[in-house]
């Protein structure tokens, strides 16, 4: 195990270096000009454009970009970014906690919810419940992040004013973050960590509209799989078997049916918390929610290179690291698979 | 059921305390804030906060774009034929570190500026009056330290004294520029900033400053102090010992909100006291007339923007078959003065006005704000007319162009609704004059907008400009001196027009620079120079428990959305 966690690691500096070849490669099919394009904002500055080529090399060729991009950082400096006004690897530290703490309080109830709804829906095919779930599913496929969010937005803030509106502590707290002392980067529990159990509330109700709407968006997939999951464990022999043998429906859909159910969503766990902490793009940037999703998004906009590098080597991390932790599940969960 | 009803009554209990207090501005919008260095600032979004933060030596008065009174300065003299300027600086004043401002950070900051000259800067504005060039030392070696050292000192009886290559009318109007700011040499040294010797200021020539040390931690003498800043918001307090009236607001919150519909139920619930809109036609849907929404109406525009008919396109590409057969057009096309006319003539402008504008658009006379001084509002403009507009192409090109007709393309820049909606207008209006004319629309990314522009490729271009600082110059020359930035883009060239353009440089006599300036305006206008795009009437909107802005007290060189400064605002 302790070996295959290392060789999962040590592919980190590998992918790292093969997609940024392959970024700063596709960065030279754009002209010096587009490349400039994040440094101007005004006709002003468009003015000033030639300067701006000259001074930061756009002109020079492939190696020596791509040689003074990998110099800077293996120095620890992964450059500007213009789309946060911060260092790149600055911004990361400041903003992918805060998706870290989105993605927690996301993840869990999703695949809960997708576990118990996906069940439930199998163990009543068919039925009034089941179709219900489904109804379910297909409102959370089909409604865009967007819609969603901005409806929950109109209703919960706008209308029934029972929950903040965007951003992640209202403006009484402002102030008081800057007498906060930062542990873990994650606000509501750093805010925890300094007794300010008011902040943390503020943050955790600020979380409330965006998690809800990627929990209703994202447990749909989980659901169905599940559902189709357990119909098949179901009607396998081994269950079957199981119920030949007199056990009672608790412990073969429980223990039989649903471990075996669970294999392929431990899969997709893996793909939702990687989608999550690389940032929920759409979400991130309704509610004004300072994670990593917002940042990229004004980055592609804005041909943001260095902070497109930044994030492409921060999510070659993430992806790394999450299915070296998924594989590892798989083995707790299915012992054939184990790798001792 | 019970603990239903508990968490119901918290969420609410906690809800109606987020509202916005009454000594906190709060603002929304969805630009993020590129620096807050002065000395990089360039940008509507930085210069917001930057001129809250830091001063300048001169401002405007009140609402006012010609008058210009001073901030960090108490008074001023000009001698050696305009070349000279002395400024008695401000007693008392203090910088956020607890500084005292003293000549020597006025010094310090403008030979920053004149070191630094980074391309994407403003610098240039300022390097082109105190050293002749917008270039740097790295562009042009003839800069030399003693070249910058010499420009700006203090003297014994701690003046400041700028010293002009030659006579330049516009320097005062400079000045008033946001970025052009004096900041904290002490403190900016200490982070790590220039030295300000001769020693190391080789190392700092074409430095980009929107992340340095002061963008960071910025010290200025301004009414407002810098909090901190995240990845979503900007926040700022009154600074206790500003030399000024003490400000009513006492905290500004800066809060980046993406999405519109966001920002407008933040606005309509009085948690936002403003914020950004999103376009006449939206913003007077949503919220013109709505309980708490103060709304303000026929501000004055300080962008011009033209349709560009390009004399000499220099891209084979765009010409079609490069002859007057109906299937392109020659690369002096636009040459022929009958062709501009028609052009000119082919525009519906009250169409743009009515369809884009929502009604609130006004022609212009020249392309500069009518209210900038030496606008001249007797110059004929030109109107919608299809019949004279028929006249001029049968005239073009010897009658060729009506006999054989011709097709070639206007660009726009991508994403602008504007400037389609100008370009498909156009197009409607002049292939309903003749079945044989045939204009293309087509987009251009900005980037290549910009690179296009420069080389002269593109036939036909609508762009705006906003001015740096308050003078006509800004825009004349700019647009239509041969020797302006946008001169590859009409490569109009006419010598009498260059020619009271380099004199209105060189005199510092208003009535003659307005006599100079009326005289370039209608030439342009006889020659049809460009089709000038009705200008937008400016709007403002703000919760009405805001006092202080308003018409009355409306800047539009002021960067923040009310015209205004934070310090001269308060809430009832």
């Amino acid at each position: 195990m302790f070996n295959f966690i290392v060789r999962r690691l040590l592919q980190i500096p590998v992918v790292m270096l093969v997609l940024s070849l392959m970024i700063v490669g596709l960065t030279q099919l754009l002209t010096p000009e587009q490349r400039a394009a994040p440094y101007i904002r005004t006709e002003q500055q468009a003015a000033r454009i030639e300067q701006i080529i000259e001074a930061r090399g756009l002109r020079e060729s492939f190696p020596v970009q791509y040689g003074r991009w990998l110099s800077s950082t293996l120095q620890g400096d992964l450059g500007y970014s213009r789309a946060s006004g911060d260092d790149v690897i600055d911004t990361i530290k400041e903003r992918l906690p805060a998706t870290v703490e989105l993605t927690i309080l996301t993840a869990i109830p999703i695949m809960l919810i997708g576990i118990w709804l996906g069940t439930l829906g199998a163990l009543h095919k068919d039925k009034f419940l089941d179709q219900l779930i489904r109804v379910f599913v297909v409102f959370g496929y089909s409604l865009p992040t967007f819609v969603l969010g901005i409806l929950l937005l109109a209703v919960f803030y706008a209308y029934f004013n029972i929950l903040p509106g965007a951003g992640q502590v209202s403006v009484l707290n402002q102030f008081a973050l800057s007498d906060l002392r930062r542990y873990t980067g994650m606000l509501s529990i750093d805010a925890m960590l300094n007794g300010r159990w008011d902040i943390a509330w503020d943050v955790i109700r600020h979380m409330i509209l965006p998690a809800l709407t990627l929990i209703t968006v994202l447990s749909a997939q989980i659901v169905k799989v599940m559902r189709n999951n357990m119909l098949e464990a179901l009607t396998s022999d081994y269950v079957r078997t199981a119920r030949a043998k007199g056990l009672s429906d608790r412990v073969v859909n429980g223990k039989h049916a649903r471990r075996n159910a669970l294999l392929s969503i431990i899969t997709l766990a893996g793909f939702l918390i990687i989608g999550l902490l690389g940032g929920s793009l759409i979400t991130e940037t309704i509610f004004a929610y300072p994670g990593v999703g917002q940042w990229v998004v004004q980055a592609a906009l804005q041909t943001d290179l260095a902070a497109v590098l930044g994030f492409a080597m921060m999510s070659a991390v993430v992806v790394v690291v999450v299915s070296t932790i998924v594989d590892i599940l798989y083995g707790v969960v299915d012992p054939r698979v184990r790798f001792d | 059921m019970k603990k239903l009803a508990i968490l119901s009554t918290l969420l609410v209990v906690s809800t109606a305390l987020a509202a916005s207090p009454k000594d906190t501005l709060v603002y929304q919008w969805s630009s993020d804030i590129p620096t807050l260095d002065p000395a990089a600032t360039y940008d509507t979004g930085s210069g917001a906060i930057v001129e809250n933060l830091y001063e300048t030596l001169l401002t405007y008065k009140g609402a006012s774009i010609s008058q210009l009174e001073g901030l960090l300065a108490t008074k001023w003299t000009v001698s050696n034929a305009g070349k000279t300027y002395t400024f008695d600086l401000r007693k008392n004043v203090k910088f956020h570190s607890g500084n005292a401002m003293t000549c020597a950070d006025a010094e310090y900051s403008f030979e920053r500026m004149l070191v630094t000259n980074e391309g994407s800067s403003a610098n240039y504005i300022l390097a082109e009056s105190l050293q002749g060039t917008g270039a740097n030392a790295n562009d042009d070696k003839t800069i030399t330290w003693a070249r910058i050292d010499r420009a700006v000192e203090c003297n014994a009886a701690g003046q400041l004294v700028f010293t002009l290559p030659k006579t330049d009318p516009t320097f005062l109007a400079r000045l008033a520029y946001t970025g052009f700011a004096v900041v904290d040499s002490k403190y900016a040294i200490g982070l790590g900033e220039w030295s300000g010797k001769e020693a190391d200021w080789k190392a700092w020539v074409a430095k980009d400053l929107t992340n340095s040390k002061l963008d960071k931690a910025p010290s200025g003498t301004g009414a407002f102090k810098f909090v901190r800043e995240d990845a979503n918001a900007f926040l700022a307090t009154a600074f206790d010992g500003y030399w000024g009236k003490k400000p009513a607001i006492k905290n500004v919150i800066f809060q980046r909100v993406d999405e519109p519909a966001a920002r407008q139920q933040a606005f309509l619930r009085g948690d936002a006291d403003i914020i950004e809109g999103s376009g006449r036609a939206t913003d007077t849907a949503q919220l013109k007339g709505k309980p708490g929404v103060a709304w303000v109406d026929d501000l004055p525009n300080v962008v011009a923007q033209a349709l560009f008919m390009n004399q000499n396109i220099t891209d084979k590409g765009t010409l079609g078959s490069g002859k007057l057969d109906g299937r392109g057009i020659p690369a002096n096309f636009f040459s022929d003065v009958n062709v501009r006319r028609a052009f000119s003539y082919a525009f519906n402008y009250q169409q743009y006005i009515t369809d884009f504008q929502k009604g609130a658009g006004k022609q212009r006379t020249t392309l500069m704000p009518e209210t900038f001084p030496g606008y001249d509002a007797k110059v004929k403009k030109y109107t919608y007319n299809r019949a004279q507009a028929t006249a001029y192409f049968k005239k073009a090109w010897g009658g060729q162009v009506w006999k054989n007709g011709f097709t070639l393309t206007a660009f726009y820049r991508d994403g602008s609704a504007s400037a389609q909606t100008i370009a498909e207008i156009l197009k409607r209006e002049v292939e309903a004059i003749n079945p044989k004319f045939k204009v293309n629309v087509a987009a251009k990314q900005w980037s290549e907008m910009v690179a296009s522009g420069n080389e002269g490729k593109n036939p036909l271009i609508s762009i705006g400009w906003a001015p740096d600082f308050a003078d006509a110059d800004n825009f004349m020359y700019t647009f239509y001196s041969s020797n302006g930035y946008y001169a590859k883009r009409s490569s109009w060239k006419d010598a009498s027009v260059d020619k009271w353009l380099e004199q209105t440089r060189t005199t510092t006599n208003t009535a003659e620079r307005n006599r100079l300036y009326s005289l370039v305006a209608n030439r342009a206008y006889e020659q049809a120079s460009h089709i000038l795009i009705p200008a937008g009437v400016n709007y403002s909107f703000f919760r009405d428990s805001i006092v202080g802005a308003g018409k009355a007290n409306y800047n539009p060189m002021i960067s923040f959305t009310l015209g205004t400064y934070w310090k001269e605002l308060s809430k009832k």
